[in-house]
């Protein structure tokens, strides 16, 4: 009953907050996104079962998903780990409630279960399960064969969040992760010890057995107990904090930036807020991750110009992008500090072009690896880089300050859209968009060349022209800027 | 310093705030009372120039303030949580608000030292980001950088709350020296009557966005503000 109250008082947090109904329009966009992911994941279930037939093994269907399960489970479970979002509530409010201490822990740990996001795997499964495993074996060993997926959705989840409380999200553990995830392939690789077929034995059993789904649930009810271990030794806030924040502050200097005045202090203090906070760290990671889509798609050659030009822009301007949509939302929680101290508009707008400036040049550099693959590419990345730092910036600019939602800072990690609204993604489409097509249609009529000179003088002409265009953003800020500072003053 | 001409501001047709005429003379201490949502952090926040005015303007040394930088050069304020930059340790943020008042790394040591009192060895010193620290200390560490600037006008809004007892007595202290050693002119917002009339010389009393009372700080002020207080 108590924890059917608790469930109740978390609903009403959510709904009643500000942002909630506001939001109607990103939410739609969330939805349309999610109803993507539905059918795809239902297409994969229905076809999953002819693809693995179509394989030249002697392994059935089922043989092969089970031989895949434990990277599976580790695959999730480092997908969790740097995405989940840990189940935070305002446990000091209830802890002076006469509520049993319990209660409340065994609220925080299984309210992440009930999140239907964590079911979208058996939208997979359970059209697998009915063609092929039904079909193969028999309706009951179907039947265990999804009741030992939602398993071990449960453990996953519960283990995710223990390692988390355990170790944060720090990027050591994220290395430690991809190491150990790395050596497993290269056992499996060189042949010396393989997952698959110890995966195999085991989920083999689990599925044909008939006390098998004992092993699954004895893993949850580990995880469970791990995870209650923690509380019981955690259980104040003051010493969960601490676990969770390590509250070190790593006083990086950057004072070779005070040369250039205000805005270098500027510039700094952003790169300290980057640093500082949970959701900039993983944007900088996921920028890390997103370097890598050149390998996707560079070593294919059916690729039209304008999808690579796309995945160029994309590459060569990630950092940029990422920070650029919310070049000025990120300081919301001291947007008056900055208004009011003596810092002029002019130097608070260039100082965040001359950021994004730098981060173009850092990706720039970063992604050189690619030419390798060939001349095209190296004259793509050029042109990129071009247009995204003489046109592409000064959209961001101009269009960032269309976003007037506080951007909260302290509370997050990957997939948190707070303070987003449906402008964040009327900002991006056209910037990312616009130049794939119109390197399609410049290549497509004329010539790759003429496409890649277009762009890139586009953006030189913006390069050259930064001081008007500048201006135009500095007047834009201006009209927008007591719609800013009430927006970001609106707590959710 | 500060005039203001028929000042309005509207929320959804509700008018928060209506002073048709206000001069505030340099090097005068100017204290504003009055209860809940009687528009005193509204028109500091139209002075700062964070809101826009529905009608009227504010003008400081004879310039709008509105979309202009000049006045911030002389400006120090500190109004709420939002005037701090949170993830920055204290010695970051002093360094940090000095510069852009084109204090030295010296000049800024130095103001940390004559602040040393005020902060009652509790806020310099340590790598703790000021979001760590508690809402007193925070509330010192914002009336500091608002001083930090050497500031020819100062704006605090209810700088006396959240302070324990002995840091209100310094902080009183600390403006009266302020007064007497410069031509700062201040702006005070408070809801302790006693506070604001042992440091303002002016005291202006708001009600529902009205100015009703406006008072030259004398031996019956106080008396008079209880009363008109009193319910």
């Amino acid at each position: 009953m108590l924890i059917l109250d608790l469930i109740k008082q978390e609903w009403k947090k959510s709904t009643r907050s500000r942002g909630f109904y506001k939001n109607v329009v990103a939410n739609l966009f969330l939805g349309i996104f999610a109803l993507y992911i539905i059918i795809v994941f239902l297409f994969l279930g229905f076809s999953l079962n002819s693809m693995l037939e179509k394989t030249h093994t002697s392994l059935t269907p089922m043989e092969m998903v089970n031989g895949a399960m434990l990277y599976l489970i580790l695959g999730a479970l480092t997908i969790r780990f740097i995405m989940q979002q840990l189940n935070t509530f305002n446990l000091p409010l209830y802890q002076t409630l006469p509520i049993k201490r319990s209660a409340l822990v065994n609220f925080l740990l299984l309210k992440p279960i009930f999140a239907p996001i964590n079911y979208f795997t058996l939208l997979v499964v359970l059209p697998f399960a009915i063609k092929s495993v039904a079909g193969y074996y028999s309706g009951i060993i179907a039947l265990r064969f999804v009741l030992s997926f939602v398993f071990i959705i449960w453990f996953d989840s519960l283990t995710a969040s223990y390692l988390k409380r355990k170790f944060g999200s720090s990027l050591l553990a994220f290395l430690a992760i991809l190491i150990v995830l790395a050596s497993i392939a290269a056992l499996e690789y060189f042949k010396l010890f393989s997952l698959f077929a110890a995966s195999k034995v085991v989920f083999g059993f689990i599925i044909l057995n008939p006390f098998g789904l004992l092993i699954p649930l004895a893993a949850v009810l580990l995880a469970f107990g791990l995870n209650k271990g923690f509380f019981s030794q955690n259980y104040y806030p003051e010493r969960f904090n601490q676990k969770l924040k390590g509250a070190k502050v790593s006083t990086a200097d950057f004072s070779f930036l005070n040369r250039f005045g205000i805005i270098g202090e500027l510039i700094s203090l952003q790169i300290k807020l980057m640093l500082r906070h949970k959701r900039t760290r993983t944007i900088l990671l996921t920028s890390a991750v997103f370097l890598f889509y050149g390998l996707l798609f560079y070593t294919h050659h059916y690729n039209g110009d304008g999808m690579l030009f796309f995945i160029a822009v994309f590459m060569t301007g990630i950092l940029m992008l990422m920070y650029g949509q919310w070049a000025i939302s990120w300081d919301s929680n001291h947007f008056d500090s900055l208004m009011t101290k003596n810092i002029p508009v002019r130097s608070y707008v260039t100082a965040n072009y001359y950021l994004m400036i730098a981060f173009n040049i850092l990706c720039f550099v970063l992604t050189t690896p690619y030419f390798l693959f060939g001349s095209k590419i190296i004259y793509m990345h050029i042109a990129a880089f071009f247009f995204n730092s003489g046109v592409n910036i000064f959209l961001l600019l101009f269009f960032s300050t269309f976003n007037t939602k506080r951007v909260d800072l302290s509370r997050s990690s990957a997939m948190n859209y707070q303070g987003t609204t449906y402008k964040s993604f009327l900002i991006v489409l056209p910037i990312m968009f616009l130049p794939m097509l119109l390197v399609s249609i410049l290549s497509w009529v004329a010539s790759l060349s003429v496409a890649l000179w277009t762009v890139s003088l586009l953006g030189l002409t913006g390069i050259l022209l930064r001081k008007p265009l500048i201006n135009i953003c500095i007047n834009q800020f201006n009209s927008r800027k007591y719609k800013l500072a009430e927006g970001f003053r609106e707590q959710e | 310093m500060i005039e203001v001409s028929n000042l309005q501001k509207t929320y959804n047709g509700i008018t928060v705030l209506n002073i048709p005429q206000l001069t505030i003379p340099q090097g005068e201490s100017f204290g504003l009372v009055g209860n809940n949502g009687a528009g005193k952090t509204t028109f500091f926040r139209l002075i700062l120039d964070l809101i826009e005015a529905t009608s009227g303007e504010v003008k400081i040394n004879g310039q709008k303030v509105a979309r202009n930088d000049d006045w911030k050069a002389f400006t120090g304020s500190f109004l709420d949580e939002g005037f701090l930059i949170d993830f920055l340790t204290t010695g970051e943020y002093f360094n940090f608000v000095g510069k852009l008042y084109n204090k030295s790394e010296g000049d800024i040591a130095l103001f940390m030292e004559s602040m040393q009192d005020f902060f009652n060895g509790e806020i310099l010193g340590t790598k703790k980001m000021i979001r760590d620290f508690s809402k007193g200390n925070q509330k010192k560490i914002g009336i500091a950088a608002a001083l930090l600037g050497e500031p020819k006008l100062l704006i605090l809004d209810e700088p006396f709350t959240a302070l324990d007892p002995s840091s209100q007595i310094r902080l009183k202290r600390l403006l009266n020296d302020l007064q007497a050693a410069s031509q700062i002119t201040m702006l005070i917002s408070s809801h302790d009557l006693n506070h604001i009339t042992e440091v303002c010389k002016r005291i202006v009393v708001l009600e529902k966005g009205d100015m009703v009372k406006d008072l030259q700080t004398n031996t019956d002020t106080l008396k008079e503000l209880e009363a008109y207080f009193a319910v």
